[in-house]
């Protein structure tokens, strides 16, 4: 045993597989302990909200701060609200209203706002603007009045006779440390659709999935090797019936299978363990197939027929003298299994045949959701990319350990 | 074997090009309006007097206003103020002192296609052979109107009376001068004889002969496109009517397979009118710098004349028998989330429109005292107050186990919508999500269409508990119509029940005072009314509303066309995608965005 784990340890491949694997392992049991709480928790209110970090407006205005003197200050944020399409949409604008536009320096700011706050009217309709051209100007133009506010903002409240009372101000040289701010919020992956945190969903669901594919594995595997076995070893009529069962399964397309089963059950019995198990029940037949032929060249072997002579029963042969000779491809079989299982729940969730939504979160369910939501289309990768590369990541992980158990326990492939 | 593969493949390549050609008979770009989001697959029929024709771009009652693009009614309604503008018939018609009769008269102009006067017989006709064969004009309005009479150009509408010799609904009467299309006499005793006389067969006609008398007719329709040509001896041309002719040649509506694919259309340029929802419709000129607007610069975007609402199974006794229950949930949900989510903010919330009966145009909300029922609004997420109602009302969790329990049986709902329309999906999560802030197990079940549609109006049901379904929108019946529909007993009981009351609420006083309005017409009474509905509604709770809601989504991009109505534009032509009610006036008004 202790030899061929050595063995195992020492092909890169599965060292490989089982380091990204049991780093996937321990995120999902050390990030909840720093992140607690319900990952299905809506914490924004809203959809899709950036990743990045996010501080309490409210507490930085009553932070105390610090005056910083900084040369370009005034740049980036002329910069953030008149940007160089802007400057040449100002011109545009300035033609279209008959001004003479020649000889105006698109980088001269100063010259270009005078111009536009002497030219520009809301009301005027130049011919053949859009509206959504005019829309756009008018936001052009409320984004420059900010630039010319004055220097100091000033924080109000309302008195007890309900007048606004200045309570302080704000000026463009305050800076807050955001280590002194109440509440600060870093979403590294922001959050979903419901304004769920997208990074502590994708650690649970992530969780979910391995469990639902660990489950999915073991029952596939379980049913495949039992059938496998009895059918291998036993043979005559047993053999035949369990292959006619095995052949009809193989015959029909496992995910159509899948697919009807769980519409079948109905939404409101699919929890994560009922899809599990689903899966499982669908995905058994070649485990059982290769299981069959490898037992088919074991039953006579002069160990089994030893033991067959010394009266032992079908089950202790099975299990001593069989069963030792494909375990190491029966845990292959089950590694291959477990990844499998973990793709077909997002695949089944993405069509919307995935566990029911309000209970757990799983990956194909935050896939499911992101692609209803259109994230793809409206450019919130967050809410997708990183669920693709966890699914790819497991099931990457899974078969590269697979392989490198292969390259140990299958002769023809040893170095 | 060789041989068959290359002329399977030359076969394929032939096919292809034949395809292509087929694509270059596209319309012009320049004369065609193209629309999405209206007309799903392919039409069924174009006739005006049957049902089931999945002809959207021509026969489409909305609660916003029938479309008219090809087949007119006698007024468009103008869901911003209210106003019924005359499009067969002039604008001044009248009712009788008791409000049993309405005469009005058809404009001299109004002409069929065939080149005929309009007349008061046409509109009488459509109504009786609406009753007759049992068509939407015909359901919809048998029980408020008696009769037409007709004479040269005059009509006079007979409102149908109760016991007492008062009209059951002159509101409804109103409806059907904006609702109901009118069709040619002549044209129906051609279908009629035709099919003779056999309702199933008149209902079915594929009324491919149909007489119109809109500016728009059939150009062709396949499954993948519908296309409208303008009639350009349309008798609206007159000064009378419009003084013009509408200005696109051609109404077009690509097939689209789902909102996705037509809101890429929209993006692209390809769809110039959009009745889609879209998730955070303001990215599409903030952050993607579209030509792409709407009818309002900020939120909510568009005008919200509906509340999608959340209702409560009387049939499940855990329900019927627990106002505390039916409101507590209903306070503990979130609303801010839903409308931030569902809807991206493209609603007001409860807060700045508190709950009640109407809608949040000014019109609606003027017609109750909002002081008066203040104290029984709710703007939700009220966890607590929640709590305290449920235990108040001995609905405790006794065995630990978090639930709450009823009866001694765990209190367990789940909470309903049609599978893949994602704005209702995400508000049954946040409702689901207050159950467990509350103590009530609450899960989401997502049933397809057609299973959802057969259940729901099922009177008996007891599969869902908690199911969304929208209460009408606008139109001259409102907000009537929609009280009618949260409270009214004359829905309860009705097989494949589309119509109203889908929670089978039944409440006595309400419907006294329900049946009281459509024949009151003083303001303050009127406002008495439904002050005292609004009460008992939000006491027995026997629905909530989840948000409020546009009706129709009206986005419009304008990479060719420009002109389209705005809210600040002065013009008063409601967010109606150019084609509904009083919304079709924007037709004659588009202008080519120029270079």
């Amino acid at each position: 045993m202790k030899n061929t784990l050595r063995q195992v340890f020492h092909s890169s491949k599965f060292v490989v597989g089982f380091v990204i694997f049991v780093a996937i392992l321990l995120t999902m049991f050390i990030y909840p302990l720093f992140n607690p709480g319900n990952p299905l928790e809506m914490i924004g209110v809203g959809t899709f909200a950036r990743p990045g970090t996010y501080f309490s407006l409210y507490d930085a205005v009553k932070t105390p701060t610090e005056t910083l003197r900084l040369a370009n200050a005034d740049d980036k944020r002329l910069g953030k609200q008149l940007s160089d399409e802007d400057r040449v949409a100002i011109v545009a604008w300035l033609s279209a209203v008959n001004v003479n536009v020649e000889g105006l320096d698109i980088n001269d700011t100063e010259a270009l706002l005078e111009q536009w706050r002497a030219n520009y009217d809301p009301s005027v309709k130049p011919k053949g603007m859009t509206q959504a051209k005019r829309n756009y100007y008018k936001r052009l133009d409320a984004a420059l009045k900010e630039v010319d506010a004055a220097d100091t903002l000033i924080i109000a409240d309302k008195n007890e006779e309900g007048q606004l009372e200045q309570q302080g101000t704000i000026t463009k040289t305050d800076y807050v440390n955001v280590g002194q701010v109440a509440n600060v919020k870093t979403l590294p992956l922001g959050t979903d659709n419901f304004g769920r945190d997208v990074l502590k969903e994708l650690v649970s669901a992530a969780g979910t999935s391995i469990v639902i594919g660990l489950l999915a594995g073991l029952v596939a595997t379980l049913i495949g090797l039992t059938l496998g076995l009895l059918s291998g070893y036993v043979g005559g009529i047993c053999d035949d019936i369990i292959m006619f069962f095995t052949n009809i399964f193989t015959v029909i397309p496992g995910f159509v299978l899948l697919i009807l089963i769980s519409y079948s059950i109905g939404q409101e019995q699919r929890g994560a363990a009922v899809v599990a198990l689903v899966i499982g029940l669908t995905s058994w037949t070649w485990t059982c197939r290769s299981v069959r032929s490898q037992v088919i060249s074991l039953r006579n072997r002069d160990h089994v027929n030893l033991s067959k002579l010394s009266g032992h029963s079908l089950v202790r042969i099975i299990l001593t003298d069989i069963l030792p000779y494909i375990a190491s491809y029966v845990v292959m079989a089950f590694i291959l299994q477990v990844s499998s299982g973990i793709l077909a729940e997002a695949q089944l969730s993405l069509l919307g045949l995935g566990p029911k939504t309000t209970e757990v979160p799983t990956l194909g369910l935050m896939m499911n959701w992101a692609m209803l939501y259109s994230a793809h289309t409206n450019g919130s990768w967050w809410a997708y990319f990183p669920v693709i590369l966890t699914i790819t990541l497991i099931s990457f992980s899974l078969n590269l350990m697979n392989t490198g158990l292969d390259q140990v326990f299958n002769p023809t492939l040893r170095d | 074997m060789k041989k068959i593969l290359c002329m399977a493949i030359a076969l394929m390549l032939a096919l292809t090009a034949i395809g292509a050609l087929a694509e270059t008979t596209d319309l012009p770009r320049n004369e065609t309006l193209y629309f999405a989001g209206q007309q799903w697959g392919s039409v069924n029929s174009w006739n005006i007097i049957g049902t089931n024709q999945n002809n959207s771009m021509t026969i489409a009652g909305n609660s916003g206003g029938y479309r008219t693009l090809m087949f007119e009614t006698l007024y468009m309604y103008n869901f911003m103020n209210g106003e019924l503008v005359g499009l067969l018939a002039n604008d001044d018609y009248a009712w009788n002192d008791d409000m049993t009769a309405l005469t009005l008269t058809i404009k001299d102009a109004a002409k069929w296609s065939d080149g005929t006067d309009v007349t008061g017989a046409d509109v009488a006709r459509t109504f009786d052979i609406g009753v007759q064969v049992g068509n939407n004009v015909g359901t919809g309005f048998k029980s408020y109107i008696s009769s037409i009479e007709a004479d040269g150009k005059k009509i006079t509408i007979n409102a149908a009376v109760n016991a007492d010799g008062q009209p059951v609904n002159p509101l409804k009467v109103l409806d059907f001068l904006t609702g109901a299309p009118i069709a040619q006499a002549a044209w129906i005793d051609t279908v009629v004889e035709r099919n003779n006389n056999d309702t199933v067969s008149i209902l079915n006609d594929p009324g491919e002969d149909v007489v119109w008398s809109g500016p728009y007719t059939k150009f062709y329709a396949d499954d993948q496109k519908v296309v409208l040509v303008r009639d350009d001896n349309y008798w609206g041309q007159d000064a009378s009517m419009w003084g013009k002719l509408p200005v696109p040649k051609y109404i077009a509506h690509a097939i689209y397979a789902d909102n996705p694919a037509g809101e890429n259309a929209l993006k692209a340029g390809e769809v110039d009118v959009c009745q889609q929802f879209i998730g955070n419709v303001q990215n599409l000129w903030l952050e993607d710098g579209l030509p792409i607007s709407t009818y309002y610069e900020e939120a909510p975007y568009g005008v919200c004349l509906t509340m999608p609402t959340a209702w409560y199974n009387f049939n499940l006794p855990v329900l019927a028998e627990n106002p505390a229950l039916r409101k507590a949930i209903a306070m503990a949900v979130d609303y801010d989330t839903i409308i931030a989510n569902a809807m991206t903010n493209q609603s007001p919330s409860f807060a700045d429109v508190p709950r009640s009966l109407m809608n949040p145009t000014e019109g609606e909300q003027a017609l109750y005292n909002h002081e008066e029922v203040a104290d029984l609004q709710w703007a939700g997420m009220d966890i607590d107050g929640a709590n305290a109602l449920l235990d108040e009302a001995g609905l405790v969790d006794s065995d630990g186990d978090g639930f709450r329990e009823y009866n001694g049986e765990k209190i367990s709902l789940n909470a309903c919508c049609p599978n893949g329309w994602t704005d209702w999906q995400a508000s049954m999560e946040v409702v689901a999500a207050a159950g467990k802030n509350i103590g009530i197990e609450i899960t989401t079940l997502y049933p397809e269409w057609d299973i959802y549609q057969t259940v729901f109006t099922n009177p008996n049901q007891t599969e869902y508990a908690i199911y969304m379904w929208s209460p009408d929108a606008a139109a001259p019946s409102n907000p009537w119509q929609r009280v009618n529909q949260f409270m009214g007993s004359e829905f309860v009981g009705v097989e494949n029940n589309w119509s109203g009351n889908w929670g089978q609420y039944l409440n006595e006083e309400a419907d006294a005072l329900i049946k009281k309005i459509p024949v009151t017409t003083d303001t303050e009474e009127l406002k008495k009314l439904y002050t005292e509905l609004t009460k008992i509604y939000l006491t027995d709770v026997p629905s909530f509303s989840l948000m409020y809601r546009p009706s129709l989504f009206h986005a419009v991009n304008e990479s060719v066309w420009t002109n389209f109505p705005t809210g600040d534009d002065g013009r008063n032509i409601p967010p109606a995608d150019c084609t509904d009610g009083y919304g079709i006036a924007a037709l004659y008004d588009l202008e080519l965005v120029e270079g």
